[in-house]
């Protein structure tokens, strides 16, 4: 790909001509921003020692938007692997990713439906791009599923050009505070899209200057959608995203990566969701790519362990394939690393660890099961720390919690206890990882999950066992107490640092968390169940509205001289108003309210009766609700 | 207006629930000597009449005229800047405030106005400078550091301004305030004042009162003279003229606690249980403090208990009382009180009944 147009097209690793595209250096210096998802892998974190030369220097650029960070260890590791030299066997400089890229369809891990459908879809527009209609498809799926990498390939081998949008570095603000005396701009990420957008509207760029251009058609890749914040920006990208849909002349592919099939939690999965319909309402074509399956990772592992010649057994391919979720990039990468490792903690093949479940931390059920049918050689000096780190969604976490499945009492009482606890102390093996891992992966708030819990643990009690009852609820009032020792500034001292109260905050969701299983030691008889979303939000915020209704009134029921507490306006004073209009003393309120005319507070009795029906009304809501 | 405010003493002479403490507070003003006061006592005993009662005492009919003001404060507190709304009531001598409203930034404002008062000292007449007055209300609500500051403030400016500080329990503000104060004890007033008080405001109103009526309000006032007033109002309105056996309309809120209570009694487990949790939302809701609803709860379930379990329910009462005051969510240390006390409760049932 030449210079020929104002897109940036910039590879992230120094070696030129890999594959599609080349290296378009700005300003002397080869700035690598982000290249294809695969070769962004290659970010290390720059380690502050002397070796670092022997790193690519590629790694400069710490915008690392999708990935995990590789750990220390992994870095640690390469490092000693390129300073070893006699048993490499590979270039240092490149991560199999990139070196194994597919270069034709049979290598493409992707689904061939998926793959076809793309293909397809893009021959089509190429045989006539048509004015008005879409030019526009939408691949979304998981990080590491082959999205940019199936496109390449496609492109590739249709034999069009593939152009992409790369914005240039972003401007940090710190840096562009430093310059602003220079007098240069600040451009956000999505003031640079809109500007892209709205040249290649103008000037139709990639039908370019050139005219050798035409005969080759071209394909444009957005893969780095800016992220925005606030209405007001997601409104602009939504305009922008349709202006480029509908004037689209030129076959364009939009990549979204899914991460809101795993962060459920997180806000930012509506923000993707909406992006991704708004896209398909300006008549975008949608495929989705699924994560890949155990399958084909396999095959992909098996054929770059060939063409390196790397002798890993079996199993570890296995487990690689199993623990990466689907995730290729993920899967090549940890093989990459574990080829490293087995060269340098076995430099001679003799003991090769055909179980490595206890080092691994994932948590995923599939290990599990490999646990359980172990064999029981267990290797503990090396931990491999591959896998990706399993999410699962707040409700699944609750779900385990509050359902408190355990082992049969057969199963362990094959183990012969160290010591015995008392009868009512003594509780089954639970059939979950360790609560407080269940909770990581949940990335459960303490406060949300303790809120969540004492709504619905009560469900799950079986009516006969009011002790268990109160087990649970003494222990959540155990947690709300540490946890607010954080929170509640005013017992707080103002010396204690961030970290204690992160631990406290740990500790308290533990708390209630292991409580709840605690306590809870005649679950009733498993049935659907449906988790209610805490009742104690909305009470807290209507009895804080109701609050704020009160704070007039504080003024004026007390003679107008002086203020009066809201904790006796709440319980003596609105009662009594609120009788005095009851039904029951319609009649009656004609007595009472020439006492009440002659006077100027006519309006504090009339606000109290209003906040008194407005009350009432909450009152039926909640118990609609 | 109600008879609460209607027939509120505004003179220290005419009070008559706490006659002594008046008498000596007019001494206190009338030798030009006025220490920082600490009013404390049980709500509706009078604290606050006998503040604005001196208050006028103090600096004459002025006190009467305040205005109500929004105002929002902007401290510099170092390194940030913070803005906080708070509502004031001021006359030109005092200036009265519930500090605990501005939440855990209490400590900022308590400092700030006290500043601000300072630094715009009256002057009288004879050219010499006054000194203002702060009320501060539940000072017992107010944060460790709140209350710290009140204590440095209160040295500095000591020669400037004066501070009345209201709150329900004196155990409740720290030492260093309460040594650097006055502390003036408002007791609930007894059953006789409060009759006193009822029967002059029916002498005014001219109301025909039967024999023992007014000691039956006053018997369940619970010794809280603004309750009596309110109900002995309520009656009023009720029916009149007042016959012998004439019901006491009940508390809304009092009646709805007596229904969890009896809730309790008559099933004790999880699901009951969550009923009750339902019920207590709703005092939530109406900003029934959820101290005086634990209380409120354990005296209804007390009437109705075998007395060998007294002790241990009061026990774990204020057991969880505690825990709510330091804790975040009031509702889970009241249901873990409820839960308790079912558990105590079911397990005294089958001891007994097998």
């Amino acid at each position: 790909m030449r210079k020929r147009n104002p897109v940036l097209v910039l590879s992230s690793s120094d070696e030129e001509g890999d594959g599609v595209r080349g290296c378009a250096t700005s300003g002397g210096r080869c700035s690598s921003r982000r290249g294809s998802r695969s070769a962004s892998a290659a970010r290390k974190r720059p380690r502050g020692r002397g070796s670092r030369k022997s790193l690519p220097s590629a790694s400069r650029d710490g915008h690392v938007a999708e990935f995990d960070m590789p750990s220390e260890e992994f870095c640690d590791h390469l490092h000693d692997f390129s300073k070893t030299p006699g048993i490499t066997q590979t270039d240092t400089k490149e991560l199999w990713t990139e070196k194994h890229k597919p270069h034709s369809l049979a290598e493409l891990a992707v689904h061939k439906k998926k793959v076809e459908e793309v293909k397809r879809w893009l021959e089509e527009r190429m045989k006539a791009p048509k004015e008005g209609i879409e030019n526009c498809v939408l691949i979304t799926g998981r990080s590491g599923v082959g999205k940019s990498t199936a496109i390449h390939v496609i492109a590739s081998l249709l034999g069009a050009d593939l152009c992409e949008w790369m914005s240039p570095t972003p401007t940090l603000w710190e840096e562009h505070v430093h310059n602003s005396n220079s007098g240069l701009q600040y451009m956000s990420k999505l003031d640079e899209f809109e500007g892209f957008i709205e040249k290649i509207r103008k000037y139709s760029l990639l039908h370019g200057a050139y005219a050798e251009e035409l005969r080759k058609p071209t394909v444009l890749l957005i893969d780095d959608i800016p992220v925005t914040k606030g209405r007001a920006s997601f409104s602009r990208l939504r305009k922008c995203i349709k202006t480029l849909i509908q004037s689209a002349q030129t076959p364009t592919v939009i990549l979204i990566t899914e991460y809101h099939k795993i962060e459920s939690a997180d806000s930012a999965t509506e923000y993707w969701e909406e992006l991704e319909s708004s896209i398909e309402q300006a008549g975008a074509y949608k495929v989705g790519f699924n994560p890949i399956t155990e399958n084909s990772i396999k095959k992909t592992l098996t054929r770059i362990c060939q063409e390196e010649k790397c002798d890993v057994p079996a199993q570890w391919i296995d487990h690689i394939a199993r623990v990466s979720g689907g995730d290729i990039r993920h899967a090549i990468t940890s093989l990459q690393y574990c080829c490293i490792k087995m060269v340098k903690s076995f430099p001679v093949h003799e003991s090769v660890p055909n179980d490595t479940h206890d080092e691994l931390k994932s948590g995923s059920p599939s290990l599990l099961s490999s646990a359980s049918s172990g064999d029981g050689h267990i290797n503990p000096q090396i931990s491999l720390p591959w896998g990706r780190d399993e999410k699962i969604t707040l409700f699944h976490a609750l779900g385990k919690f509050l359902h408190n499945k355990r082992e049969t009492p057969h199963a362990f009482a094959l183990a012969p206890d160290l010591f015995t606890l008392k009868k009512k102390y003594a509780r089954n093996p639970l059939k979950m990882d360790a609560p407080e891992e269940v909770l990581l992966q949940a990335h459960g708030q303490a406060r949300t999950i303790m809120d969540f819990l004492q709504e619905n643990v009560l469900d799950f009690v079986s009516d006969e066992a009011t002790d268990s009852g109160w087990v649970v609820n003494s222990y959540l009032s155990d947690a709300d107490y540490m946890l607010a020792s954080i929170l509640h500034p005013k017992f707080c001292r103002i010396t204690e640092t961030n970290e204690s109260d992160s631990v406290r905050e740990l500790v308290a969701a533990s708390v209630a968390v292991r409580g709840v299983l605690f306590g809870n030691s005649h679950p009733s008889p498993s049935r659907w169940h449906t988790i209610r979303t805490p009742k104690l939000w909305q009470i807290e915020q209507t009895s804080r509205h109701s609050k704020i209704q009160m704070l007039p009134e504080r003024f004026a029921t007390y003679g107008t001289s002086s203020f009066c507490s809201l904790s006796s306006i709440a319980t003596e004073y609105r009662p009594t108003i609120k009788w005095f209009y009851s039904p029951v003393n319609v009649h009656a309120h004609d007595n009472i309210s020439e006492s009440l005319h002659g006077e100027n507070d006519m309006d504090c009795t009339d606000g109290s009766l209003e906040g008194k029906k407005s009350g009432e009304s909450e009152e039926d809501d909640i118990e609609d609700w | 207006m109600l008879w609460v405010d209607k027939y509120r003493p505004r003179a220290l002479d005419k009070i008559i629930a706490h006659e002594e403490i008046a008498q000596n507070l007019k001494k206190l003003v009338s030798e030009h000597d006025c220490p920082h006061l600490l009013f404390y006592g049980p709500t509706g005993s009078g604290k606050k009449t006998l503040v604005m009662a001196l208050l006028k005492q103090m600096f004459g009919p002025g006190v009467e005229k305040v205005k109500l003001e929004n105002k929002m404060w902007k401290i510099d507190a170092g390194t940030r800047k913070i803005e906080l709304e708070l509502t004031t009531l001021s006359s030109t001598h005092h200036v009265e405030m519930n500090p605990s409203d501005a939440g855990f930034q209490d400590r900022h404002i308590v400092q700030e106005i006290i500043k601000e008062m300072a630094r715009n000292r009256p002057v009288d007449t004879k050219g010499k400078k006054g000194f203002k007055v702060l009320v501060l209300n539940e000072v017992d609500k107010l944060s460790r550091e709140g209350q710290h500051s009140l204590r440095r403030t209160m040295e500095k400016y000591s020669a400037s301004c004066r501070l009345i500080l209201c709150c329900n329990s004196s155990s409740k503000v720290t030492e260093a305030v309460r040594s650097r104060c006055l502390n003036i004890r408002v007791n609930a007033p007894t059953e006789e004042q409060i009759i006193k008080v009822l029967e002059f405001i029916g002498k005014k109103e001219n109301l025909q009162l039967p024999p023992g009526f007014t000691a039956r309000i006053a018997a369940q006032s619970n010794r809280n003279l603004r309750r009596a007033i309110l109900s002995f109002e309520t009656c009023r309105v009720q029916q009149y003229p007042f016959t012998v056996n004439q019901a006491l309309p009940p508390l809304d809120w009092e009646q709805y606690v007596s229904e969890i209570a009896s809730d309790i009694m008559k099933e004790q487990s999880p699901k009951r249980l969550f009923s009750v949790r339902g019920k207590i939302y709703e005092l939530l809701v109406n900003c029934i403090p959820p101290e005086i609803i634990l209380k409120k709860l354990l005296s209804e379930l007390l009437k109705k208990l075998d007395s060998e379990l007294k002790h241990e329910v009061c026990h774990w009462a204020a057991y969880y009382e505690h825990r709510m005051r330091f804790g975040q969510k009031a509702i889970f240390h009241i249901e873990a009180f409820v839960a308790k006390f079912m558990s105590i409760y079911k397990a005294f049932l089958i001891a007994t009944f097998g």
